[in-house]
């Protein structure tokens, strides 16, 4: 078992809330979700990012839109639809249960080692 | 220095480096290939090459500035290697399960970088496990065995099994697991550096891995089914592949040789002419060839699609043209058979009698006889196109019965029923009529025509003549060996000869006949072994009535010729002149 395999699960297991998360205020295109992604360290390496947002959109909590970009290549900007605002809400809620759960659970652990 | 190419991201042009642009298309390839079972491949595909022309974009400076190994793999830094495009199932379980069992499953590719041809038979070895040189052999033997038709068969594979093009590919066509670590490591090994070529692969040990893993599917009980199940489809698959294949060959064969341009001049090709279809031998011959061919050529795609998982398609409009090509000559040989049944809807037929003038007293010789302008052999056979003297066409046909009964009259004769078909009664009695067939008496000798002729714009519409010979009670029959196969399965007719009745004497009694010189015994198989006694009892050279039909031997030669009468009497002409010698 790698350490590594077991970092980059965790990390994809919330890269999806993370995802809308960034979506939920203003639309964005690919190279800004990037960006925030990789500046919270969310984010080693861009190609991850893709299919997933293929999926979420293919799954209806997204849209994109074509913009024409000065220089580059038009930019696909990405937005919420209400599905997936009612998703993130719930992502959200569990995500704050989990991270109390992970929270009493590792506090615990250290108790005993104590 | 390096040449450059020129490549369009997403609506950018860029000018790439050769070595760089090699590698940027291996990347975007395997990507695609861990990519294989999401859904959307293509869209990812577009927005990571718009991505890519992103950066380029970023990195290069002036237009004139070409993107070298340096900027890709920067670029490649930054979006991560293959791996990191797979969503993993078990945290995103929306993919089937299953798809990755897929893939583990060796498949059939050609293995162009191993191959002398079109790869074929170094991909095959890898699917069945053995060595290409074994498969080539195998090739080499079945070709010649063959006589060349397998070259087709081998034609056919190189068309419709994919090449063995990415690394996914060739790790799929060895059996081994496409995944990112194995791709990552043939990747490391150089599997696919610029070239495209692969370094020393060991073969052992791929084949000892794929070999493992095959022992390893099989170990549960539920793969273990899946497996023989796996077998036995293909087993299938080869078996219609197999029958498909060669029925092909042997339409295909067909169409050149005796269809289109006529090479072979077969019996069938005549009776198309003759049966005037309406229609060239040409276009009968395609028209049969497709409505056969294209039913065997979906049965052959059948085939190679259980064995090839991932066959290249035919696509659509090719299967519809192909559907629409049969359906019109299904109907056009149709139109063709309806034609030709309505033509023949009517028998008719004509009699003619002709006076036989032989009384019981008489001994009558009996012979087919031919006309060697329209061949040599006397027996019945094919019906076929001749030329007669006048270089005119004719129907040339043997298809002619002989009959013979026993009458109470004290004179014998001939009774001739012409028969053809047509389409109303009318058309098929004048077509029995412009049949042509003669008998000839002369001093006891009958000579029957073995053929019978009729013009060709009479159209072949089953033509035959039956001739009954009507021989007064008490008379004797000598009948020549060559009406064997003519009155062989008269007995319907009221036929009185025997399979054995031929070349022996043989009195006319009422509705049978009397073998005069031969034992008591019908058959002639045990007669043979009585020959002895036989010998002895009768004397058959006394009771030949008439000189005629005794036993002749005539020889010529150089020399000159001698015709021997029952080893007896000599007449010889040559040189010196005639001379006649009486032992």
């Amino acid at each position: 078992m790698k350490i590594e395999n077991t970092k980059a699960q965790m990390r994809k297991g919330v890269l999806e809330y993370c995802i809308l998360s960034v979506l939920r205020d203003n639309d964005a295109y690919v190279a800004e979700i990037l960006e925030t992604l990789k500046d919270a360290k969310l984010l080693v390496v861009e190609g991850t990012i893709y299919p997933l947002l293929t999926r979420l959109k293919n799954a209806g909590l997204l849209l994109y839109r074509w913009e024409e970009s000065t220089g580059g290549p038009p930019r696909k900007y990405y937005g919420l639809t209400d599905t997936g605002r009612e998703f993130l809400k719930e992502l959200t809620y569990t995500w704050e249960e989990l991270q109390t759960a992970v929270t009493i659970v590792t506090t615990q652990k250290n108790k005993n080692h104590e | 220095m390096n040449k450059t190419v020129n490549i369009n991201l997403a609506g950018i042009f860029f000018h790439i480096d050769e070595t760089a642009y090699a590698k940027l298309q291996n990347y975007l390839e395997s990507i695609k290939r861990s990519l294989t079972n999401t859904q959307g491949q293509d869209e990812i595909i577009a927005d990571i090459e718009a991505r890519i022309a992103e950066l380029f974009n970023e990195k290069i400076k002036t237009d004139r500035q070409v993107i070298g190994v340096k900027e890709v793999d920067e670029v490649i830094a930054v979006l991560g290697q293959p791996e990191d495009y797979m969503l993993d199932e078990e945290i995103f379980d929306d993919e089937p399960v299953q798809a990755r069992y897929k893939n583990i499953r060796k498949q059939l590719f050609r293995d162009t970088e191993h191959s002398y041809i079109g790869g074929v038979s170094s991909g095959l070895g890898h699917y069945l496990g053995i060595g290409a040189v074994w498969v080539r052999l195998l090739w080499i033997l079945l070709t010649i065995l063959s006589s060349g038709a397998f070259i087709l068969i081998y034609i056919a594979l190189w068309i419709f099994v994919p090449e063995a093009k990415t690394t996914a590919d060739k790790l799929s066509m060895r059996g081994e697991e496409v995944n990112i670590s194995n791709i990552e490591r043939k990747i490391r090994e150089g599997f696919d550096d610029v070239s495209g070529k692969m370094k020393n692969v060991d073969y052992e040990k791929y084949g000892h891995q794929a070999r493992s893993g095959a022992s390893n599917a099989a170990k549960g009980v539920g793969s273990g089914i899946l497996f023989l199940l796996n077998i036995f489809v293909k087993i299938i698959g080869i078996f219609i592949l197999l029958v498909a294949g060669t029925t092909l060959i042997g339409l295909f064969i067909g169409l050149f040789t005796v269809g289109t341009f006529g090479l072979i001049d077969t019996p069938w090709t005549d009776y198309v002419e003759m049966a005037a279809i309406g229609a060239p031998i040409w276009l009968l011959s395609l028209l049969i060839f497709f409505a056969v061919g294209i039913p065997f050529f979906f049965l052959f795609i059948l085939g190679l699609k259980i064995l090839v998982s991932r066959l290249k398609t035919i696509g659509t409009t090719a299967k519809l043209v192909l559907l629409g090509v049969w359906l019109l000559s299904i109907i056009g040989l149709a139109i063709i058979g309806i034609q030709q049944a309505t033509q023949r809807a009517f028998e008719g037929e004509v009699v003619i009698t002709e006076s036989l003038p032989v009384t019981p007293q008489d001994t009558l010789y009996l012979a087919m006889q031919h006309d060697t302008r329209y061949g040599s052999g006397i027996n019945r056979g094919a019906v076929t196109i001749k030329y007669d003297e006048n270089d005119n066409k004719i129907i040339y046909s043997t298809d002619v019965r002989l009959v013979v009964r026993s009458t109470k009259d004290s004179v014998g004769r001939i009774e001739i029923v012409k028969m053809a078909d047509g389409s109303d009664f009318r058309d098929a009695r004048d077509r029995a009529e412009q049949i042509n067939y003669k008998t000839a008496y002369t001093d006891g000798r009958l000579l029957l025509d073995s053929f019978l002729t009729s013009d060709a714009g009479n159209n072949f519409r089953e033509q035959e003549v039956r001739v009954t010979l009507y021989l007064p009670e008490g008379m004797v029959l000598y009948a020549d060996g060559n009406i064997s196969s003519f009155h062989r399965s008269s007995d319907y007719y009221g036929n009185i000869l025997t399979y054995n009745s031929v070349e022996k004497y043989l009195t006319i009694g009422e509705n049978s006949v009397i073998c005069d010189n031969c034992s008591t015994e019908e058959d002639e198989w045990e007669n043979s072994t009585w020959d002895e006694e036989t010998q002895e009892n009768e004397t058959p050279a006394e009771t030949e009535p008439d000189s005629i039909f005794e036993q002749v031997e005539i020889n010529i030669n150089a020399d000159g010729v001698r015709i021997k009468e029952n080893d007896q009497h000599t007449l010889t002409l040559n040189k010196k002149g005639i001379s006649f010698q009486r032992s």
